[in-house]
């Protein structure tokens, strides 16, 4: 499979690549590992004239640890996510999530946690061969006014199937943004837009260049995931979870994170679902089951059947996806007790 | 640099290094397949799922098929003419062989660059590892099993693999 013409940059600096972003816009494209833009440029489902290779830019490759913040260059690749043990220490969610991610020969140098953060939505419908497309009507996200996943429905329903968005959002990631205009900082789970077609509130001259998870002494968080095969495979439903114990009570949870994926044009937030858990004890495995059903209630409506598994077996498999999680992390905290 | 129509680039395939002029929407997998006639490596789905065209770039594995070729320049890449001595089989390719890990083989080149890959980092896998570092490579033939087998005896010291078992040796050869 060919992939289409494009002219190729590879500037030395940050600078430099910015500068090319902010004069090429929509026709340009950033590649880092290339495990999802060439992909969708083999299918003609995306076309830059320009690609603009990160492939200098060892600056954006880093793991360090500043005032309250592990932050994670860019173009980190995901092997080196997982190896860290600082990662692994503070945010052992977002490890678990980045072992799930393609399969090895992805993860070891291809493949960037930044990539995998604005890696485009997905859809069974949307993501084939141009072959494929060419027998029917253009979808929304095709250019065209058909949604096949939702009937009748007015916009894209395209998924967000990244493991690491999912895991990140839990932690109270924020992401760092460069363009010649400046720098600006937003937090993950304001990054979204509602849109399936432009899924990021991100301007075409903006570049991502870092991850900051803050490190919260004490925190627990875990991530589990289901899909068909262990490797290769989106998630077809995901789930993270953050637990902050209570300072006054070490037994009870202070404050809870709890993040759905697969399941909506973005991960999935449920402040309501993780407020109810404050003040719970981290040993209460029936607060986590309810939390699961609760969980279930509040994602099923923003799911479109669009991931490869029935849609009422996804929104059943919220229930479990989270209350695994929790229990994962809950485990963490006993522990942590016996040492 | 600004690249629109061809440029010259430099790879060290199998040891040799190659001067080739590339356009900007070639991958590695088309000039090593295409320009070097280096045809081991398959191209199965060319995008990314099934593992046949697996190489070592700068001793990882990588997708060939979704890597540009001006991507990999200067870069060191072993395919999978890179693994015998010659006529000689290497040690893991003679136990894929003697396991009767091959069928179809269409997926073996990918298969054997994944091993290769584990072997280099870790000389003594247990068979979780060797189905971990496996797991992004599919063949529609046999199961799995015997090809699990035959990376788990290459690594065996009796199978006389001078980079298994021991860890002091690594390199592109078995």
């Amino acid at each position: 499979m060919r992939l289409p013409q494009f002219t190729y940059h590879s500037p030395d600096t940050l600078e430099g690549v910015l500068a090319l972003l902010d004069e090429h816009r929509d026709q340009a494209g950033v590649l880092a590992g290339g495990t999802d833009l060439l992909v969708r440029m083999k299918h003609r489902l995306a076309a830059p004239k320009v690609l603009v290779s990160l492939k200098h830019l060892d600056t954006l490759s880093y793991i360090k640890e500043t005032s309250g913040m592990v932050s994670i260059g860019a173009k980190t690749p995901i092997i080196d996510v997982i190896q860290s043990d600082r990662v692994r220490q503070q945010a052992p969610a977002l490890v678990e999530a980045c072992e799930r991610i393609g399969a090895v020969s992805i993860q070891h140098y291809r493949g960037t946690i930044g990539g995998n953060i604005l890696q485009d939505n997905r859809c069974i419908h949307y993501n084939q061969s141009q072959f494929h497309r060419s027998g029917r009507q253009p979808c929304h996200k095709d250019g065209g006014k058909i949604c096949y996943a939702r009937d009748e429905a007015d916009r894209c329903n395209s998924t967000c199937q990244s493991d690491g968005a999912t895991a990140l959002m839990a932690l109270d990631a924020h992401l760092v943004l460069n363009s010649i205009r400046g720098e600006r900082r937003v937090a993950l789970d304001a990054f979204y837009s509602t849109d399936g077609i432009h899924p990021f509130d991100m301007q075409p001259d903006e570049l991502l260049t870092r991850i900051d998870v803050p490190v919260v002494p004490e925190a627990v968080s875990a991530y589990a995931r289901l899909s068909y095969r262990s490797a290769i495979d989106y998630p077809i439903v995901c789930a993270g979870v953050r637990l902050v114990p209570d300072p006054d009570d070490a037994g009870c949870i202070g404050s809870a994170r709890i993040v759905v994926g697969a399941m909506g044009r973005s991960p999935l937030f449920l402040s309501k679902v993780s407020q109810s858990l404050t003040g719970i004890r981290f040993d209460n495995s029936t607060a986590f089951e309810q939390a699961g059903k609760d969980a279930m209630n509040a994602a099923a409506a923003f799911a479109a059947h669009n991931a490869g598994a029935a849609l009422t077996y996804r929104q059943a498999m919220v229930e479990k996806m989270v209350g695994r999680v929790l229990s994962k992390a809950a485990a963490q905290v006993s522990i942590r007790k016996e040492r | 640099m600004q690249i629109m129509h061809t440029t010259d680039i430099t790879l060290t395939i199998n040891e040799q290094t190659h001067t080739l002029a590339v356009k900007p929407n070639d991958t590695l997998l088309e000039v090593v397949r295409d320009y070097l006639d280096l045809t081991g490596s398959k191209e199965g789905c060319g995008e990314g799922v099934c593992g046949s065209c697996t190489v070592l770039l700068d001793g990882h594995p990588v997708r060939a098929c979704l890597t540009l070729a001006l991507e990999a320049d200067g870069s060191d890449v072993t395919t999978v003419e890179g693994l015998a001595d010659g006529d000689t089989l290497s040690v893991l390719q003679q136990s894929f062989i003697d396991h009767g890990a091959v069928q179809c083989g269409f997926c073996t080149p990918g298969m054997l660059m994944s091993a290769r890959a584990l072997l280099n980092d870790n000389p003594s896998p247990d068979r979780e590892a060797v189905r971990k570092s496996l797991s992004g490579n599919i063949c529609r033939c046999t199961g799995y099993a015997k090809i699990v087998d035959a990376v788990e005896h290459a690594a065996r010291p009796e199978s006389g693999c001078p980079d298994c078992h021991n860890g002091e040796t690594g390199g592109d050869h078995d």
